[in-house]
């Protein structure tokens, strides 16, 4: 079963950004396609290399053999491994050339404090002092040992970017 | 007009055809082309291709192909059956072009257009009909490509016109969409294109070789090899057979066994540079093996033949392979292909050919 992990806060992660995380004992990198997340195993299926450092760029497409006629679409959903330049669409970790080679996908989520249900704190409690988001260590819904000393704009600082790993 | 009698082989019994030969020369005293010239271009410039870099110092020929009392190898009809179909029991024989070809490096281009049609006047009255069991390949200047496809279509709907034939050098490589209208036409009139060695790093052409022009023609010869990749990727790169995908392309002479290492490099650069070429809707081998062939002459001779085999199960030979001789020229090696395993042999001989060309197996039902 998927296992949560905190990525961020959500104004940490703007469109066209991404951040790689260690999750579950793996690299991911959890991107912001125009407010949408995803995350990808930071493995570039040929030779293993961290995919979700390369660069993000647009899928060069054309119906004609025609420079002119080229179409560049989907500007920033496409992820080229820094090794051999291999494109993949972050929105499916699928490879462009061949979809049947792919990198594993990971769900995203953004979260307030009132998601999470009560398994969840627990779970939460338990973990390392690390891994609770600062919403969950000085959010108004939790205890903590201290109180807050500044107020923020809640609406934002409660959202969190996660990913179930 | 003569017609042998003595057409062989298991056609007759089971209709399948037992040798093709995709590579046989007839030649010419090049007075013989001048006569089909318009009058100016006979009497002004007579035969003119480019030539003279090298020679080849073995005279070219085969020695028992001159013909009795003299003459160019190739050049006597009768003695060309006897050798090339009758000896080997071929079931056909694609008569190519031989040193004329180099008329696709000339910077003459009308003049280029007008020999092509004076060889395939040439070629039509004096070989075409010789034998049913002739086919062959017209010629076209690709220098003028609009011409070209006129002209193909004026001559490519003889019952024996089989295919276009350029010479493997030219101005710019051959994907270039300057000469689509030939391809256009070929696949129109559903004649494979076809690329034979000769006129490399002379005329127009760029040096012969990809490090420059070679010292001697041995080092001509051995890296001919230069202009075979650069002409294919050109080919595939540029969108040849998207464009036209129901185009066949030919390479005769140039050998085969670098096509596993272009298939396969290919198709590496192509995972890493795709967005530079959208248009390839699969990896780019793929369209080496479904459109194009490779005459296995000269056949390479490892010293162990089995490495050969080996090679030619890379690429797929029973699609890609097309049994050539290269009559009447000294590379000739009617036997000199490895044992291969009968079912793959019979395609390369044979089978092949049939499908590519067209070719019934009673050859006097072509017309």
């Amino acid at each position: 079963m998927a296992t949560r992990h905190v990525v961020c806060p959500a104004d940490e992660l703007q469109p066209g950004d991404r951040k790689i995380i260690e999750a579950g004992g793996l690299s991911v990198g959890v991107f912001n396609i125009d407010n949408e997340y995803y995350a990808l195993n930071n493995v570039c299926p040929h030779q293993l290399a961290p995919l979700c450092e390369g660069d993000l760029t647009g899928l060069v497409t054309s119906e004609e053999v025609d420079a002119e006629k080229y179409e560049y679409e989907r500007p920033g959903e496409i992820i080229t491994c820094p090794w051999h330049n291999w494109e993949f669409d972050v929105k499916t970790g699928e490879s462009v050339f061949n979809p049947h080679l792919r990198t594993r996908t990971y769900d995203v989520e953004v979260e307030t404090a009132e998601d999470l249900d009560d398994e969840m704190l627990e779970e939460l409690a338990e973990g390392d002092e690390e891994s609770i988001p600062p919403c969950q260590k000085y959010g108004a819904s939790l205890a903590g040992d201290e109180p807050p000393i500044e107020t923020y704009d809640v609406a934002v600082e409660d959202e969190m970017v996660v990913v179930y790993v | 007009m003569p017609v042998s009698e003595e057409t062989t082989s298991r056609s007759d019994t089971d209709g399948t055809l037992s040798l093709v030969d995709c590579d046989v020369h007839p030649y010419y005293e090049p007075d013989e082309l001048v006569e089909y010239l318009p009058e100016h271009y006979a009497e002004q410039q007579g035969y003119n291709v480019p030539t003279g870099m090298w020679t080849d110092p073995s005279g070219g020929f085969r020695d028992d192909a001159e013909p009795v009392g003299g003459g160019t190898p190739g050049s006597d009809p009768e003695l060309l059956v006897e050798q090339a179909l009758d000896g080997p029991g071929a079931d056909y024989a694609m008569l190519n072009a031989g040193e004329v070809l180099a008329l696709t490096v000339s910077p003459q281009a009308e003049y280029a257009h007008a020999l092509a049609r004076a060889y395939n006047e040439w070629f039509l009255d004096k070989w075409l009909d010789y034998d049913d069991r002739f086919i062959g390949s017209m010629i076209v200047a690709p220098q003028r490509p609009e011409k070209a496809a006129n002209m193909i279509r004026e001559f490519g709907d003889h019952p024996r016109i089989k295919q276009v034939l350029l010479g493997s050098a030219t101005e710019t490589p051959y994907g270039r969409p300057a000469y689509w209208p030939i391809y256009e036409a070929c696949e129109e009139m559903g004649l494979p294109v076809a690329i034979h060695p000769g006129p490399e790093g002379m005329g127009m052409a760029p040096p012969n070789g990809g490090a420059g022009y070679s010292g001697t023609y041995f080092e001509k010869d051995s890296g001919v090899i230069d202009h075979y990749i650069g002409q294919i990727t050109s080919m595939v790169a540029e969108g040849v057979f998207v464009e036209y995908p129901d185009l066949d392309f030919v390479l005769l002479e140039g050998g085969f066994t670098w096509v596993p290492t272009l298939l396969w490099r290919a198709d590496k650069d192509w995972k890493s540079l795709r967005a530079e070429v959208p248009y390839l809707e699969r990896p780019p081998s793929e369209y080496i093996i479904e459109n194009c062939y490779f005459g296995t002459q000269p056949t390479p001779q490892p010293d162990d033949p089995s490495d050969l085999v080996d090679m030619m199960e890379m690429m797929e030979p029973e699609k890609t392979l097309l049994y050539c001789s290269d009559y009447p020229n000294w590379s000739s090696e009617a036997l000199e292909l490895p044992d291969l395993p009968e079912e793959l042999e019979s395609r390369i001989k044979a089978d092949t050919a049939q499908e590519l060309y067209d070719l019934p197996a009673d050859p006097a039902e072509l017309g």
